[in-house]
């Protein structure tokens, strides 16, 4: 899906232009000129941001060839403090047959780099937004049609609002600007498809609490529990209220060994929710580990009220403590 | 004669190999003390059934398959499928097969040439530098 373009095709093109053609391209025209506008801001995104940005320390890494899916990571994962090179990305994020790079796949070498990547779904507002946070936003455009499409990442590192333009290290010209129109067409044929790349520790200003939660959870699949604590902590800092990150946070703890921190993320997560039925199922199990029969008992007796997927094993753990106890 | 035998033989290897990789996907993290892990609790919440996770196990040995095929070095293969997360292999499994290939398509015509100058020029694509 993602071939980057190679600018030198033009001359190659002297063939034959017939009416028929030139008649089903001129009303093509007629059709989808009608979608073009000017992205507009929301009224509170509008006053927040200032009239410009750019993020001048993000490296400019030129593409070759198709390469701009490694060339963009490396520039995001370079700004955030990888000092990753290009070639060795090229093998990681590439895909020879396709002569392009996948959208999952840059998400999963972010991982590989120690970064989390979080999609962004809020669209141009929430692109303005990130870059305005001081994150430098990898974006993927259809340059061309959609009949005939040229994909094509690029970063985004700032914006001018009066001018109306938007700041692109794209292909191999570095703070290229594209009008936000041309640049809105272009991104809309991808569904305003889009990815910050952050230590973990650091949070996007924009994405919503649960995808934040996922893109960390799946970020500690890949890197381990160590590796995304920091990321657990900041996330709970942000939503005290998501129980689940306060679960999440509590089961890093206790994978590096930290029992009393999880007991203490365990117990904010069922103060957070306490129909949070695995969060009891897992304070009671840890409890019990712990040789605090009282406690457990207690925990597990409320995950075991709580109908659901994990109400059977609470009920189970319950009758081990209880035949144990006797 | 042989046919027979595959008949008898493969879904013995299929079923060898589902119940080979069932334990990862049941317990990808779980810990010494048996606790529930973050990304379980999370595919559980999304009422995910057995099947499908089977099907995302199956996925990662096809999404290797194919990268290879697409000319991933077989040493990088390894490490580019473990750092997907379940639902983007899935999405790899399925998605990889529909891509269209190549950007060469642009350029095959002149009409299409013509056409993406015109748009270029009208602000509704950004194919040729040298419109702006």
């Amino acid at each position: 899906m993602t071939p980057c373009p190679i600018r030198h095709h033009a001359n190659t093109l002297r063939k034959n232009a017939r009416a028929p053609g030139v008649l089903a391209l001129v009303l093509m025209m007629l059709n989808i000129a009608g979608c073009a506008s000017t992205p507009e801001l929301s009224e509170s995104t509008s006053q927040k941001l200032p009239q410009q940005t750019l993020l001048e320390e993000v490296p400019f890494h030129g593409q070759r060839d198709y390469q701009c899916g490694p060339a963009s990571l490396a520039m995001v994962l370079n700004a955030s403090g990888v000092p990753v090179d290009l070639d060795t990305l090229i093998p990681q994020v590439f895909l020879p047959g396709r002569e392009g790079s996948v959208q999952p796949e840059m998400l999963a070498t972010t991982r590989r780099h120690g970064r989390i990547p979080f999609v962004i779904n809020g669209g141009f507002d929430a692109l303005l937004t990130e870059i305005d946070a001081g994150h430098p936003v990898v974006v993927m455009q259809n340059l061309s049609l959609p009949t005939w499409p040229v994909w094509h990442y690029a970063v985004a590192i700032g914006f001018d609002r009066e001018e109306e333009t938007l700041i692109l290290h794209s292909g191999m010209e570095p703070e290229r600007m594209t009008s936000f129109t041309r640049f809105d067409a272009t991104w809309a044929r991808s569904d305003r498809w889009a990815f910050i790349a952050l230590p973990p520790g650091d949070l996007p200003a924009t994405t919503d609490a649960k995808s934040a939660l996922e893109a960390i959870a799946d970020f500690e699949r890949v890197q381990g529990a160590k590796a995304a604590i920091p990321a657990w902590e900041a996330f709970v800092a942000r939503h005290p209220t998501q129980a689940m990150g306060h679960f999440a946070l509590g089961n890093a703890r206790n994978a590096i060994g930290d029992s009393q921190g999880a007991i203490e993320a365990f117990e904010d997560a069922v103060k957070a929710d306490s129909g949070l039925a695995v969060a009891w199922l897992n304070l009671g199990l840890l409890h019990r580990e712990l040789g605090e029969g009282d406690k457990a008992h207690e925990a597990l007796q409320r995950g075991a009220t709580i109908p659901g997927a994990w109400q059977e094993q609470a009920k189970e753990a319950l009758d081990d403590l209880k035949m144990g106890g006797e | 004669m042989m046919k027979k035998l595959y008949r008898y033989l493969s879904p013995l290897l299929i079923a060898a190999l589902v119940l080979g990789s069932l334990p990862v996907a049941a317990a990808p993290a779980s810990t010494d003390s048996g606790l529930v892990s973050t990304q379980e609790a999370l595919t559980t919440e999304r009422v995910q059934q057995d099947r499908e996770r089977i099907h995302e196990v199956l996925a990662r040995d096809d999404v290797q398959q194919q990268l290879v095929a697409q000319g991933v070095d077989p040493a990088q293969v390894e490490a580019r499928v473990a750092a997907l997360s379940d639902a983007e292999a899935a999405q790899m499994a399925e998605q990889l097969e529909q891509l269209p290939a190549g950007a060469s398509v642009v350029g095959a015509l002149f009409a299409v040439f013509v056409i993406l100058l015109v748009t270029d020029i009208l602000g509704l694509t950004d194919v040729y530098p040298f419109t702006r």
